[in-house]
């Protein structure tokens, strides 16, 4: 069977790879300038073509390449972790100011959490790069998502994870109901450890 | 603790006055009820003394107007002997109790200390200021977004909210928070203050607390995001 990604599929790993690269980049000038390193880690990954396939039928979009690189935007996935706050936000300044790249939408899932309690800052980016994409532009300009989050957010994050992707939880609604706690405590750790450090640093 | 005394006979107010700040009590003295009203709206008192038989307002509309501004303070209301209606009335304008003269001083002092130490308890369990709410049980900051705090930033920022608007000294802040802590640095006073702005922002609550690190702090509405 031919890839859902069509001629393209080779291309992903290396827009991912460039994105990757730069924000790697973004971190080191930032150690330069400061001293600190802003990231943790930063990982990459192409959506799967099964699950893509079926994000394409769940949206309304016939399962083409067309609809997995226009009309979905996570076919490339960067997640980028942070150790506080104001790191996630630096980054995502940066990632605005970088050349040959379009914002094509945000959102602030930290200031405005989801109602399960997730935290995590989204950027959908129109990356240029050499290689032809499927509206025939050479360079292309290739999508991507970058999702911001601190490593509380993270771990937070692969536990709820857990929970969507098990059958039969036993007490599910008062698990949900238990992360969504442990979600507001995290955020309360997150802003009081940007708040100590922010304490140290006016020192 | 801070005290506000409204008592229109000069010789009865004085003795009070000495009395309490024998006892450790901060004491504003006013003498008509009107005077009573504008000094609890802008100034946070632990209790409040009211005699009723007062001129320019009497002490029971002038409860029910502090009442009415959202304060909450204990009041101790001073009442003539033979009037039950006062008593009555006064209890149900929002009085938390009431003594009826000629009073021993030792009788009041204590009253005032039942009446302080029942606050604690009374506190309702959600405090609403716009479209801020601190739900004091489950120690949670909620606007837009929702936030947990910790047993000290939840009391604090209860403080806060039940005076807003008014201006709350470091030194008793420190002494209602961290009553416990006796040998707690002073400094913990404006940390928590910290938290609770970096808390308030996160949630993007449209609420500041104005005021520099050892000085007076004040809840006030804008500023924020929402």
């Amino acid at each position: 069977m031919e890839s859902l990604y069509g001629p393209y599929a080779p291309f992903l790993p290396k827009v991912a790879e460039d994105v990757e690269t730069k924000i790697l980049a973004i971190g080191e000038a930032e150690r330069e300038r400061t001293g600190h390193g802003v990231i943790e880690h930063v990982r990459t990954r192409i959506k799967a073509e099964e699950s893509m396939r079926e994000k394409c039928l769940r949206r309304g979009f016939e399962p083409s390449a067309y609809s997995a690189l226009r009309e979905i935007h996570d076919s490339v996935g960067i997640r980028v972790v942070t150790r506080f706050i104001d790191e996630l936000f630096l980054i995502a300044d940066r990632l605005r100011e970088l050349p040959d790249t379009r914002i094509v939408s945000e959102k602030d899932y930290v200031r405005s959490a989801k109602p399960n309690g997730y935290r995590s800052y989204h950027m959908i980016l129109e990356i240029k790069e050499p290689f032809t994409d499927i509206l025939g532009r050479t360079p292309g300009g290739w999508i991507v998502e970058v999702q911001l989050r601190t490593i509380a957010m993270d771990t937070w994050a692969s536990l709820e994870h857990e929970l969507r992707y098990k059958q039969d939880v036993a007490n599910e609604r008062l698990i949900a109901q238990e992360l969504k706690r442990v979600a507001d405590e995290l955020a309360s750790c997150d802003v009081s450890m940007q708040t100590i450090r922010n304490l140290i640093h006016a020192s | 603790m801070k005290l506000l005394l409204a008592e229109d006979e000069q010789e009865l107010s004085r003795v009070l006055c000495a009395a309490l700040k024998l006892q450790g009590y901060e004491v504003d003295a006013v003498f008509d009820g009107a005077a009573a009203v504008n000094k609890a709206a802008v100034n946070a008192y632990d209790c409040m003394v009211l005699d009723i038989m007062m001129p320019r307002k009497d002490g029971i509309t002038a409860l029910r107007e502090i009442r009415e501004a959202g304060c909450m303070t204990p009041v101790l209301l001073l009442t003539a002997k033979a009037e039950l209606d006062d008593r009555v009335n006064g209890l149900d304008a929002g009085a938390d109790d009431y003594l009826t003269k000629p009073f021993a001083i030792r009788e009041l002092l204590a009253r005032l200390r039942s009446i302080t130490r029942r606050q604690i308890a009374f506190t309702p369990a959600r405090l609403t200021i716009g479209s801020v709410v601190l739900d004091v049980e489950q120690q949670e900051l909620s606007c837009v977004n929702a936030i947990r705090l910790s047993r000290k930033e939840t009391r604090l920022m209860e403080l806060l909210m039940r005076n807003e608007g008014k201006s709350l000294e470091s030194a008793d802040l420190l002494h209602s928070v961290w009553a416990e802590e006796k040998e707690e640095d002073p400094a913990v006073c404006f940390v928590y203050i910290c938290y609770l702005r970096e808390k308030l922002q996160s949630v993007g609550a449209d609420l500041t607390i104005e005021g520099k690190q050892g000085g007076a702090y004040r809840l006030v509405r804008g500023g924020g995001p929402a």
